[in-house]
């Protein structure tokens, strides 16, 4: 897909190295309001880049993603408290065992299903995360758990910049540039074709749920000692899943950067949203609605409008002409 | 042993109400090949249709039950042909952007719902509310008996429409192998969305029923969405037969978790159960999926 062409390269690394530069230096820039934006954002394009390796990549979608996120963000809580006390940086090893252990639990006999089971298995997951939260007494039931208060929003900023920028580079590095990539890719394309070839797709897939899990429980990590009091809604929640859907399919699936700009749109609109009209069921319909709206109009999302060029244009009007009929 | 029977019973009378849209359900992926996340916004729209024909009409909730199916019928008869060129598209993987734009629709719902009526919850109310019978030792009460009834006339329709009529087989045929059925003469387009239309009727048809037994707010639509889940991976997606009989495990798990253990407990229990079988059969127990 990305057949980049060479002359095209410069600038793109430029802008690149812009970004980077302004995020690097964000914090002096901006009062801490908009600092603690920056770093939600961060930390949504994190989460979306993660989720586009399974979903974008290898075309398996992960409804339940946010259990993973929950998963770092639980274990961390649990271990900063009092029987251990641990600090922040030895938690998130262990978030991320915890986190790949059920990843291959749930991926393993269920990755070898059509896309569909998959879907549901995660979804379920995700559902018994919550309600296992809210039942058991050592998670702090449905109140939640709160973590030892850590007021400082510039390493929060450094560690979701960090953290989002490392994994842009493994997604880059994987995906984009080695053989694992081509094998995620063809997989997703024909998976008979794919192991026809040699490939061990069911490997090949349940490592790219592992990682793609991995990554996620690292941003729920940073998340609850940023935040310093989760409940199971807060972690587990479906909006969390539904919202890296959106950010994803917004931007682009199967892109690098597509996650990247859909998640920082998406984040920017709700809290501009959240400014002018505090916290509302509103927001769940627009995020209904732009799914529906992205499915339909725009399947190939923000970052589809950049990769396209003239030669396929055929292929637009083709898919105009199906998708147009979509409309009835 | 009172309780036993009519913790029992009362499994089997939900379990009735959960066949009806289960096997809607089935019938959609059979022939469409889409899962429909939206499920259980059908299924809270039509318990909102018997309490608003309740609430503004001043009618018995039951008279709710042919509007919704005409209502959400229509409804859904507009969204089929969108889910089947989505379904038929030629991105990389159509399956799942139909997935997704199911899971889009039911968030859509659930958000304008709750948008437009809040978290409140509402019931549906019926001249048969709060009325009981006496079986024996067990006592129902007379509105789930009621929905029960409904239930099996609905299903007895629908199975009655899909074997004893040209237009059924046509759809059973579809769903056991489309190709061959366009072959035959079958418009594949146009039956998709006929089936859509007929499921989202269906489904709000339930809805009603479910209403009336328990409450309706916008947050239970995900409650029903894995009710019809757990039924097609009891049952093997798909397998409209296997469908009334995991139905009716889950009423029966339901109400027994619910009456022994405690009700907080119930949703763990059915997807436990959703997961275990899961990873064990994933076919479904039936091993029937496609």
């Amino acid at each position: 897909m990305a057949a980049q062409p060479m002359k095209s390269r410069w600038p793109g690394l430029l802008l690149l190295a812009v970004i980077l530069v302004v995020l690097a230096l964000m914090p002096l820039l901006v009062n801490n309001y908009w600092l603690r934006v920056a770093t939600g954002a961060l930390m949504w394009a994190g989460l979306a880049c993660s989720w586009n390796m399974l979903g974008g990549y290898a075309g398996y979608i992960n409804f339940g993603h946010s259990a993973f996120f929950g998963l770092g963000a639980y274990v961390t809580a649990f271990l900063m408290n009092d029987p251990f006390g641990l600090p922040f940086l030895a938690t998130i090893p262990a978030g991320m065992m915890v986190t790949a252990v059920f990843a291959v639990i749930i991926g393993a006999p269920t990755l070898r299903l059509r896309g569909a089971y998959f879907a549901i298995a995660t979804w379920a997951f995700a559902e018994v995360l919550i309600q296992f939260a809210s039942a058991m007494d050592f998670t702090g039931g449905i109140g939640g758990i709160g973590l030892p208060p850590y007021l400082n929003e510039r390493f929060f900023y450094y560690a979701m910049f960090g953290t989002a920028a490392l994994t842009y580079l493994v997604a880059w590095a994987l995906f984009e540039r080695s053989r694992f990539g081509l094998k995620v890719k063809a997989l997703r394309d024909h998976e008979p074709a794919a192991e026809a070839m040699g490939i061990n797709t069911a490997l090949v897939k349940l490592q790219t749920f592992v990682l793609s899990a991995v990554t996620a429980s690292v941003f729920g990590a940073i998340f609850a000692y940023w935040v310093t009091f989760i409940n199971p809604k807060s972690v587990f929640g479906g909006d969390i899943t539904d919202q890296m859907v959106v950010m994803v399919l917004l931007g682009g699936l199967g892109t690098l950067w597509g996650p990247a700009i859909g998640g920082v749109t998406l984040f920017v609109v709700n809290r501009l949203i959240w400014m002018h009209w505090g916290d509302t069921a509103f927001y769940i319909a627009i995020l209904g609605a732009a799914i529906v709206l992205v499915v339909l109009f725009l399947p190939n999302g923000i970052a589809g409008l950049f990769v396209r060029r003239k030669a396929n244009a055929l292929e637009k009007v083709a898919e105009k002409l199906i998708g147009g009929g979509g409309e009835r | 042993m009172d309780l036993f029977l009519q913790t029992l019973l009362n499994g089997l009378l939900i379990g009735g109400v959960i066949a009806t849209f289960t096997i809607a359900f089935q019938l959609t992926f059979g022939v469409l090949h889409v899962i429909d996340f939206a499920v259980g916004g059908w299924v809270v729209l039509g318990g909102y249709l018997g309490y608003y024909v309740t609430a503004l009409l001043g009618l018995d909730g039951f008279v709710a039950i042919p509007l919704a199916f005409v209502l959400f019928g229509a409804l859904g008869y507009l969204i089929g042909p969108v889910l089947y060129n989505v379904r038929n598209s030629r991105t990389a993987r159509p399956e799942l952007m139909a997935l997704a734009l199911t899971f889009g629709l039911f968030t859509l719902l659930r958000g304008g719902m709750l948008t437009a009526w809040g978290f409140n919850t509402r019931n549906v109310t019926s001249m048969l509310s709060g009325e009981s019978l006496a079986v024996g030792p067990v006592i129902v009460p007379l509105i789930r008996v009621a929905a029960a009834v409904f239930a099996v006339a609905i299903a007895g329709g629908l199975f009655l429409f899909l074997y004893r009529t040209r237009y059924g087989l046509a759809i059973r045929a579809t769903a056991e192998n489309r190709h061959n059925a366009a072959l035959m003469g079958v418009n594949i387009r146009r039956l998709s969305a006929n089936v859509y239309g007929l499921y989202a009727g269906i489904t709000a048809m339930a809805g009603v029923l479910m209403g009336a037994i328990y409450s309706v707010n916008p947050e239970v639509g995900l409650r029903y969405t894995l009710f019809a889940f757990f039924v097609a991976v009891l049952a093997g997606l798909g397998s409209v037969g296997g469908a009334v009989v995991a139905a009716l495990m889950l009423g029966v798990i339901e109400a027994f978790v619910s009456t022994y253990v405690g009700s907080s407990y119930s949703l763990l229990a059915i997807f436990a159960t959703l997961f275990v079988v899961l990873l064990a059969s994933p076919k479904g127990i039936l091993r029937r999926g496609l």
